[in-house]
Parts: C-alpha cells; sequence; structure tokens
C-alpha cells in the first residue's frame, strides 16, 4: 500500500512540481489548496503525512496543525511544516504546536523535503 | 610783598571755603556715584529678568521635555511638552518631590520607576533610556547631574520624543521581511524546477544542458542566500535576533562548522588547523545559530578571498574574562585605507570586488552585531596581500 500524502499548499505552481516529484516516487498524493480544505481533507481521508504551508488564503498554516492537533483522531498524523516563513520564532512557534519538521522551501530541494518525509514515514 | 603777606594769609581763608567747596563735590560724586550704582543695579536687574525670560522661553520651546530638580529632588523647572508626555498640569508639578506626587496617570509613575536608583530615593544616571509611556509614546530619557564647584545643585532630565522614529523602523523592519519572505516563494519554485531537471526528473538532459542548469541553479543559490542575509541584518536592527541564549562549549559550535565546511575546504584546496587547548574552556552563553553564523562568516571569508591552498589557522583560547577566538589566513588581505569601513552594511573591499567572488557585503556586519550582542568584541589586523587575523571574544558566563 502507497503511503498517502497530502499537501496543503497555496502556489500552483509549487504545488504542481511538488506532487509531481511525490507521483513519480509512487506517492498516494492529493492536495489542498487553502487552510479550510486542508483541515477538511485531514479530517476526511486521515493521511500518513500531511506537507502544510503556513500563509494560506483564510485560515493560517497555524490554525490547520493547531486544529488537526487538538482532535484526537486527527492528532497522531505527523504534519511537516514546509514554508518561507523561517524566523526563530515562526519554527519554535511550529514546533510548539506540534510540528513533525519544519522545512524552508527555499533551503530544500524536492529530493530532500522527500528524504526529510521518509525518515517520518 | 603785598602779595606774599596775602599770599601767607590766603591758605587758611581759602582752605576754609575751599574744604567746603572739596566737601561739596566729593558729596556730588558720591551722590553721583550711588545713582550711578543704583542705575546699573537696575540695569543689571532688567537685564537678568530679561535673560531669565529668554532662558525660560528657551526652554519652553525646546523641542525636547525638560525637568529641572533640586539638590533634595524637588522640581524646580518644566517645560510645556512635560506636561503633554506626562499628561500633567505644570503646577501639579512644581516645587514637589519627584519621588513623592501621586498621580493618577502612570505616565509619571513610568517615568519615576525609570529614575529611580535602588530603594534609595536617588536619581540615576541614565543616557538615551528608552521609555515606552501610554502604547505609542516612545521617549529617550537622559539625566545630567548639575554640579557647581563639586557640589550637587540637582538634575536636569530631558525626554526627547522618538516615536516616529521607532515607527519608521517598524515600518522599515516589516517591509522587507515581508519582501524577502515573497521574494522565496518564487526562488523556490525555480530551485525546484532547476533541480528536478537536474536530477532527470522530467526526463534526459544532455551534459551541456546539465552544465547550464547546473550554474543557474548556483547564481539562484546565490540570491537565496542573499535574501537570508538581508533578513538577518533587519532582524538584527530589530533587536530580536538572539533569541535562544544557552550554556556552550565555544570548541562544539567550531567544530560543527568545520564539519559544515568540508566540501568547500576540499575544493579550494584549503589546509585547515584547529588548535583548541588540552582542557576544557569555561562554558559561554550563546545562541547556537548565530554563533556558528559568526565562526561560518569568518571561516567562509578566509576560504573566499584566498586563492588555491590556502592557510588557514583556527584557535580558541582563554584569556581573563573571555573565550578568544582566531582566525588567521594568508588570503588577499583588506586595502588599509578601507580597513575602518570594513564592519559597515554593503561594505566590500575594492580587492575583492576584482576577484568577481559574490557577496553581499552584510557578512561583517552581521557578524559584529552577533559578537556584540553577546557582549563581545571582535577586532582584526591585515595586510593587503598577506593575509588577514580575525579575533573575536565571548565571555564566560
Amino acid at each position: 500500500m502507497p503511503k498517502k500524502i497530502l499537501l496543503i499548499e497555496d502556489d500552483k505552481f509549487l504545488r504542481e512540481l511538488m506532487l509531481r516529484k511525490l507521483l513519480s516516487l509512487n506517492y498516494d498524493v492529493f492536495a489542498a489548496v487553502d487552510g479550510e480544505e486542508g483541515i477538511e481533507k485531514i479530517k476526511k481521508e486521515l493521511p500518513d503525512l500531511v506537507l502544510l504551508d503556513l500563509i494560506l488564503p483564510g485560515m493560517n498554516g497555524f490554525e490547520v496543525l493547531e486544529m488537526a492537533k487538538k482532535d484526537p483522531i486527527t492528532n497522531k498524523i505527523p504534519i511537516i511544516i514546509l514554508s518561507n516563513l523561517g524566523q526563530g520564532e515562526d519554527i519554535e512557534k511550529g514546533l510548539k504546536l506540534g510540528a513533525a519538521d519544519f522545512l524552508v522551501k527555499a533551503h530544500f530541494t524536492p529530493q530532500e523535503i522527500i528524504n526529510k518525509l521518509k525518515t517520518i514515514l | 610783598m603785598e602779595i606774599i603777606e596775602l599770599g601767607k594769609n590766603e591758605p587758611q581763608a581759602c582752605s576754609e571755603a575751599q574744604l567746603a567747596q572739596i566737601r561739596d563735590e566729593e558729596f556730588r560724586k558720591i551722590r553721583m556715584a550711588f545713582l550711578n550704582i543704583l542705575e546699573d543695579t537696575e540695569d543689571a536687574r532688567q537685564g537678568a529678568v530679561k535673560e531669565k525670560n529668554k532662558t525660560l522661553t528657551i526652554v519652553d520651546n525646546l523641542t525636547d521635555g525638560v525637568l529641572v530638580l533640586d539638590e533634595n529632588n524637588r522640581i524646580e523647572l518644566t517645560n510645556p511638552l512635560v506636561d503633554i508626555f506626562l499628561k500633567q498640569k505644570q503646577e501639579n508639578l512644581l516645587g514637589k518631590n519627584i519621588f513623592k506626587i501621586k498621580s493618577k496617570k502612570s505616565e509619571l509613575s513610568s517615568l519615576v520607576a525609570l529614575l529611580k536608583s535602588g530603594k534609595k530615593n536617588k536619581i540615576k544616571n541614565i543616557f538615551r533610556k528608552e521609555l515606552l509611556l501610554g502604547d505609542k509614546l516612545y521617549l529617550e530619557v537622559t539625566t545630567v547631574p548639575l554640579e557647581e564647584n563639586n557640589n550637587n545643585r540637582g538634575t536636569l532630565i530631558i525626554l526627547h520624543d522618538v516615536s516616529r522614529d521607532k515607527f519608521i523602523e517598524t515600518i522599515k523592519t516589516e517591509f522587507v521581511s515581508i519582501a524577502a519572505h515573497q521574494l522565496r516563494t518564487p526562488l523556490s519554485a525555480i530551485k525546484w524546477t532547476l533541480k528536478m531537471m537536474l536530477d532527470g526528473d522530467i526526463g534526459k538532459i544532455t551534459a551541456e544542458q546539465k552544465d547550464l542548469l547546473e550554474k543557474t541553479y548556483q547564481s539562484n543559490e546565490r540570491m537565496i542566500a542573499l535574501i537570508n542575509d538581508l533578513l538577518n541584518v533587519t532582524r538584527i536592527e530589530e533587536g530580536r535576533f538572539l533569541y535562544k541564549p544557552e550554556p556552550m562549549q565555544m570548541e562544539d559550535i567550531v567544530d560543527t562548522v568545520i564539519n559544515n565546511s568540508e566540501e568547500i575546504l576540499r575544493m579550494k584546496k584549503t589546509k585547515l588547523k584547529f588548535n583548541k587547548p588540552k582542557e576544557l574552556l569555561p562554558e559561554v552563553l550563546v545562541d547556537k545559530e548565530k554563533m556558528s553564523m559568526v565562526v561560518q562568516n569568518l571561516l567562509e571569508n578566509a576560504i573566499k578571498y584566498t586563492n588555491l591552498e590556502a592557510e588557514i589557522d583556527i584557535s580558541l583560547e582563554k584569556t581573563d574574562k573571555d573565550v578568544l577566538f582566531k582566525i588567521k589566513d594568508s588570503g588577499v588581505g583588506i586595502p588599509k585605507e578601507q580597513q575602518e569601513r570594513i564592519f559597515t552594511k554593503f561594505f566590500r573591499g575594492s580587492n575583492v570586488i576584482k576577484m568577481e567572488t559574490d557577496g553581499s557585503g552584510l557578512g561583517l556586519y552581521t557578524t559584529k552585531n552577533i559578537v556584540e550582542s553577546h557582549s563581545g568584541k571582535i577586532w582584526f589586523d591585515s595586510e593587503e596581500g598577506k593575509g588577514t587575523t580575525f579575533y573575536f571574544t565571548v565571555p564566560f558566563i
């Protein structure tokens, strides 16, 4: 059974690139374009892992993370933050809310992101 | 003879009349002198009043708030800005001891709290200490002891409004932070695309294509690094930079940085020596990430501004109160006439610009700020064409 991965990302091109990479490695991938859709899909699909952007239209990534971690059904799902924020206080906030890792997009290649994801799955 | 006779008698007769005349004359002179003195005094008094009014007018119209206290901390003088800043009426302040004024307004008590030293009601010596009143009034407070022949005559307190500067600073920092974040998104897309093409994820590419794409990828990486530098600079200026100090061994920080730089050291065929004392150095209180950045910046500079097969010596040692870090290279050096500017923002040496190395001119600026925010010092010796040694210290815990 391929692992199920949810990608929450509002930038169309970044979403396409990441989906492409994940599909090529035979993951079962699906995407959400904003926070509301993201939390809905976390609850409905119960993925094995979530890649979560922080700056999203409407509900932001921190809020999605907080909601997912509060819900006993979804709180075990590992969530990796994949954002272009990346200052000390953002990272601290993300990890405190229960993120499994915090990756700054501009500092990681898709393959490096996959490698991180493998260590958690 | 007659004349002689007359002359003989005359002195006496004459002296009576003359004396009276002299006396009159003297009285007249004395009176005049008195009148003159009175007139001068009056002039002086008027002059003094005029002078006092002039001084008061100047004080009243200063763009800073001014309070003058006597030696018993009683308020002798205030200007209208003090009333506005502290939300007080002048008559409630004048003649009263600053430590004993009761007021419902929090502004005055905030100021008094800043001024008070210890338990005793003594005014602290402060220079441009920042004080936030309400939610947007930022004042810089300075106290100046007034001394006359070594006797304390009281204190002058100056309140300088810096709210506008603060506001502009915040806007500027926010702007750069947001701009940097927004710039990263398209750069991430470029990075990911190039890397996927280079990895052959999109299909096979020729060696020539690969070479070009590799160079494009490196340019993009440089752009990302530049944005990180910019972000760091704004963070430093915001003062939020050191957010997580912890006790550490400097040896560990240097070791980690050297390990992370192995690839570039190998590429440049650099010979690196790291001398650390046999005994463990005292711990220092540092922000690990930022202190690593300092060591990294200095090491990168040493590597970057040295031609192939350079020799770099790093050492750590203990001095009286600090750990001293030293890094010596055999590089191009810093031109003498530019040495005093090397820690300024965006500075790049004229000789290194010619070498076509990349660099933002922010590295040493950031480095100095980080060292200083750890209460350390940074300095260097350099000779163009021979090499440079950088030193910095971090105090023990």
